[in-house]
C-alpha cells in the first residue's frame, strides 16, 4: 500500500507543492511533513477493530488516486453557496482554492477572521498556530488523519474575538470535483463570551475520496452553532473527523446532514472539558440506492456539570445501508452530568439496512444520562390515512419522510438550512418540491397562534 | 325520495379480513343520493366499519364479492386517493397520529390534491383563506392546525379534527364511522352541528353515510334513511322513526328474529325487513 501511495502521488514532493500552494509558516510545513512521516508509517485500521467492523477501512483506499492541487478556484464552485447564501458573509471554495469572497472586509473591522486556509496560513499564521491540526484533530490518530494533515487542499478559517457576537450565519461552500483526493479543513476558533453561526456545505460532481476534518474551539462562555451540509452529487467517498472542544460555560450546537457521496465514514464529537460546557448534537441522513454512511459520534463529559443532547435521525431508501456507533463517555467526577442520546432510523425498502449501537461508559455516579435506538418502518394504517386525503402513496410516503425529520428541522434557528433539508428530502423522494413547507405556513401558524 | 340515479351504489358487497377465512361483510346493498343522509346502526361487530374501512379502500380488507359504483365508476378499482380526489371521504372512528406531520402543512397538500394541483401546492393566501373560513364555520380552536397531526390529541379533538378535514375538501360523498363515540353529551351536540352546517352548506352537493352504534346523535342529526346492520348486512331500512323504535326494543330483540329468518333462508341471498316483517330480498 505504501509504495503504491508514494507511485500515484502521495509523497514528499507534492507535501512541499501543497506546502507552497497555502505560502504558510515554517511550523506548518513542519506539521505536514511529520504527518506524511506518520502517514507512511500508520497501517490502515485493522478491520477487526471495533470502530470499523461495520465499513471495512478498505473501502476508503485512495490506490489510484493522487491529491488534486488546485492552485485557483473556478467560478463554477460559487454555485455550491445557491439557496444558502442569503446577503451575509460568504466564501466559496473549490478543492480547497477560493473561488470567491464576500463580506468578509465588513467582519473585519470587528477583528473577526473569515476566510480560508490558505490566505489565513499566510496573513495570521498566529491565530493558527495554537490550533491548527491540534485543537480537534492530530496527525497521529490513524492513517486518514495523518492523510488529511499531510494533504489538506485548503479549507476555511473562522476566528471571532472575545466578546463579538455575530448575528448573521457565515456560509462557507465546498466544491469537489475531479478524481483525485482533496481533504478540506475547517478550523473555528471562538474566543470567550463571543457567537456566531457558521453553514458549510460540501458538494460538487467528484469522484474521488474526500478526507475532511473540522476543529471547533469553543473557548469560555462561548456559542457556536455550525452546520455541515453535505450532498456531494458523485460517488464519492468520504472519511471525516467533525471535533469540538467546548470551555467553560460554552455552548456548541452542531447539525451533521448528508444526502449524498457514496460511502462516508464519520466522527462527530464533542468534548466538554470544563464546568458548564453544554453541546448539542443533531443528524439528519438520508441515503439511497446503495450509499452507506457510518457514523460514530462521541459526548465526552470531562468535567462536572456538563450538559449534551444528542438526536440523529437515518433514514434509507433502496438497499441503502447504515451504521449509527454513538458513545456517551462520563470521566471520573465529572458529576452532575445530563447526558442524552436519541438514534431513530425509518427504512423504507425491505432491501435497507440500519444498525444502531448505543453505548455508555459512566465513571462518575451523581449524573442523568438516558438513550434511545430505534428501527422503524413505514407504518400501514398511516399511508392509508394521508392516502384517504388524496395524497398518492408516494406523497403519503414523503410526508411522513418530512415528518420523520421535522423533530431535527423544529430545532434548527437557521430559515435557510430548514429549507435545504426540505429540498434534499424532497430530491430524494423524487419529487419536485418539499410537501410540507412548514416554512411557508410559518407566517399562517404565527397568526394562528396569536389569534387564541 | 327522488329519482336521480344514486351516486353511490353498494351491491351485495362481501370482504373479509386478509388473513382469515371468515367474511364481515356478507352481502350489502345501499344506495346513496348525494342531498341524503342515511344513518347506518348496528351491534359492535355487525360490519359497519368494515363497510366504511372497504369503501375507503382499506388495504387490510379484500372483497369477496359484489361490487359498488361511485358516480357511475367502478369504486373498487379506485385508489384509496383516487377516491378521495373523486370526492369521497371518511372520518375515522379512531384517526391515527402522525408525528411530525404538520396539520396545516398535511391540509394544505391534501385540499391541492383535491383540487387537482399537480406537482405544486395551493397558493398559501389562498389556502390560509379557506383555512379561516372553515374554522370560523366549526367554532374551532385555530392552535389545532399548529399541531402534528392527531397527535395528543383528545378524542374529542380528534373526531373534529376529522370534520375539519372534511370541510375543508368538501367531499360529495362522507362517510362518517362513529364520529359520535367516545364523546360526552355535550360534544356529540357540537360535532353533530358541525356536521349539519356542512351539510346545509353543500346545498345538496353532500350525502352523507353516517355510522353509529347509538341513536344518541341522531336527536341532532335528522336521517333521511335509516338502515340496521346485522352479521355483516343491512336488514331493516325505514325512515327516521326506525331510529326510534331501536331506542326502545335494542339490537338483541331484532338480532333473534333476524337469526331465525336467516336461517330458513336459502343460499346466500339477502335477508331484509319490510315494516314488522322480514323478507327475502330477490
Amino acid at each position: 500500500m505504501e509504495d503504491a501511495a508514494v507511485r500515484e502521488g502521495f509523497d514528499r514532493a507534492t507535501v512541499e507543492r501543497l506546502a507552497e500552494l497555502w505560502e504558510g509558516p515554517e511550523w506548518l510545513r513542519r506539521r505536514r511533513q511529520q504527518a506524511w512521516e506518520l502517514f507512511r508509517s500508520l497501517p490502515l485500521p485493522p478491520p477487526t477493530h471495533e470502530a470499523w467492523r461495520r465499513t471495512p477501512p478498505e473501502r476508503l483506499a485512495w490506490d489510484g488516486l493522487g491529491p488534486v492541487l488546485q492552485e485557483r478556484g473556478d467560478e463554477v464552485a460559487r454555485q455550491g453557496l445557491d439557496g444558502l447564501r442569503g446577503d451575509g458573509p460568504a466564501l466559496a471554495l473549490h478543492n480547497g482554492a477560493v473561488a470567491g469572497s464576500w463580506g468578509a472586509e465588513r467582519l473585519r473591522r470587528a477583528g473577526v477572521v473569515f476566510c480560508d486556509l490558505r490566505t489565513a496560513a499566510r496573513e495570521w499564521p498566529d491565530l493558527l498556530e495554537p490550533f491548527l491540526f491540534r485543537a480537534g484533530l492530530r496527525a497521529e490518530e490513524n492513517a486518514f488523519t495523518a492523510q488529511h494533515v499531510a494533504f489538506a487542499t485548503g479549507g476555511v478559517f473562522l476566528y471571532v474575538p472575545a466578546g463579538v457576537e455575530l448575528e448573521e450565519p457565515l456560509v462557507v461552500a465546498d466544491w469537489v470535483d475531479g478524481e483525485g483526493l482533496v481533504a478540506p479543513h475547517t478550523l473555528v476558533v471562538l474566543e470567550p463570551r463571543s457567537r456566531a453561526t457558521l453553514v458549510q456545505r460540501r458538494t460538487g460532481p467528484g469522484t474521488g475520496l474526500v478526507n475532511l476534518g473540522v476543529e471547533l474551539v469553543v473557548r469560555d462562555g462561548a456559542q457556536l452553532g455550525y452546520a455541515q451540509l453535505q450532498d456531494l452529487r458523485g460517488p464519492v467517498r468520504e472519511f471525516g473527523v467533525v471535533r469540538a472542544r467546548v470551555g467553560r460555560d460554552a455552548t456548541v450546537r452542531t447539525l451533521v446532514a448528508s444526502f449524498g457521496a457514496s460511502l462516508e465514514k464519520l466522527f462527530v464529537e464533542s468534548v466538554l472539558d470544563s464546568p458548564g460546557g453544554a453541546s448539542e448534537m443533531l443528524g439528519a441522513f438520508f441515503a439511497d440506492d446503495a450509499q452507506h454512511y457510518d457514523v460514530h459520534t462521541l459526548q465526552e463529559h470531562q468535567a462536572p456539570h456538563t450538559a449534551s443532547d444528542l438526536l440523529y435521525k437515518v433514514a434509507l431508501l433502496g438497499s441503502a445501508r447504515s451504521v449509527f456507533a454513538g458513545l456517551i463517555r462520563v470521566h471520573p467526577g465529572a458529576q452532575k452530568t445530563n447526558a442524552f442520546q436519541s438514534n431513530r432510523n425509518l427504512l423504507l425498502s425491505p432491501e435497507a439496512r440500519a444498525d444502531s449501537k448505543p453505548e455508555l461508559e459512566i465513571m462518575a455516579n451523581d449524573l442523568r444520562c438516558t438513550h434511545g435506538s430505534a428501527v422503524s418502518r413505514l407504518e400501514e394504517p398511516h399511508l392509508f390515512y394521508l392516502q384517504t386525503r388524496g395524497l398518492t402513496r408516494q406523497q403519503a410516503v414523503h410526508m411522513i419522510v418530512e415528518g420523520f425529520f421535522s423533530e431535527v428541522l423544529d430545532r434548527l434557528p437557521v430559515e435557510r438550512v430548514r429549507w435545504w433539508l426540505e429540498q434534499k428530502v424532497a430530491e430524494k423522494m423524487g419529487a419536485e418540491a418539499p410537501l410540507g413547507r412548514v416554512a411557508a405556513l410559518r407566517g399562517l401558524l404565527e397568526e394562528v397562534a396569536q389569534s387564541r | 325520495m327522488n329519482e336521480r340515479a344514486p351516486d353511490l351504489v353498494i351491491r351485495n358487497l362481501r370482504a373479509k379480513v386478509e388473513d382469515l377465512d371468515r367474511e364481515i361483510l356478507k352481502g350489502v346493498n345501499l344506495e346513496v343520493r348525494k342531498g341524503e343522509i342515511h344513518a347506518i346502526m348496528g351491534p359492535n361487530g355487525s360490519g359497519k366499519s368494515t363497510l366504511a374501512n372497504v369503501l375507503m379502500g382499506n388495504p387490510f380488507y379484500v372483497i369477496t364479492g359484489g361490487e359498488v359504483l361511485y358516480k357511475g365508476r367502478d369504486l373498487l378499482e379506485m385508489s384509496p386517493d383516487e377516491r378521495a380526489r373523486e370526492g369521497l371521504f371518511i372520518a375515522f372512528q379512531y384517526p391515527v397520529a402522525i408525528p411530525g406531520v404538520n396539520f396545516a402543512s398535511f391540509l394544505r397538500t391534501a385540499l391541492s390534491a383535491r383540487r387537482g394541483y399537480q406537482n405544486e401546492l395551493i397558493p398559501v393566501a389562498e389556502f390560509q383563506k379557506i383555512l379561516r373560513e372553515k374554522l370560523d364555520l366549526l367554532k374551532l380552536d385555530p392552535s389545532i392546525v399548529t399541531r402534528y397531526v392527531n397527535e395528543g390529541f383528545s378524542g374529542g379533538e380528534k373526531k373534529r379534527a376529522e370534520i375539519l378535514q372534511m370541510a375543508v375538501l368538501e367531499p360529495e360523498m362522507a362517510i362518517l364511522d362513529e364520529t359520535d363515540s367516545g364523546l360526552d353529551i355535550d360534544a356529540v351536540k357540537v360535532v353533530a352541528e358541525n356536521v349539519n352546517q356542512l351539510f346545509d352548506k353543500a346545498a345538496g352537493n353532500l350525502g352523507i353515510v353516517l355510522i353509529t352504534h347509538y341513536s344518541r346523535i341522531l336527536q341532532y342529526i335528522r336521517p333521511h334513511q335509516v338502515h340496521v346492520m346485522l352479521d355483516g348486512r343491512i336488514v331493516i331500512s325505514g325512515g327516521p322513526e326506525l331510529a326510534e323504535e331501536l331506542e326502545q326494543t335494542g339490537y338483541e330483540g331484532l338480532q333473534a328474529q333476524f337469526a331465525e329468518v336467516a336461517a330458513a333462508t336459502p343460499g346466500d341471498q339477502p335477508v331484509r325487513r319490510a315494516g314488522k316483517v322480514f323478507w327475502v330480498a330477490h
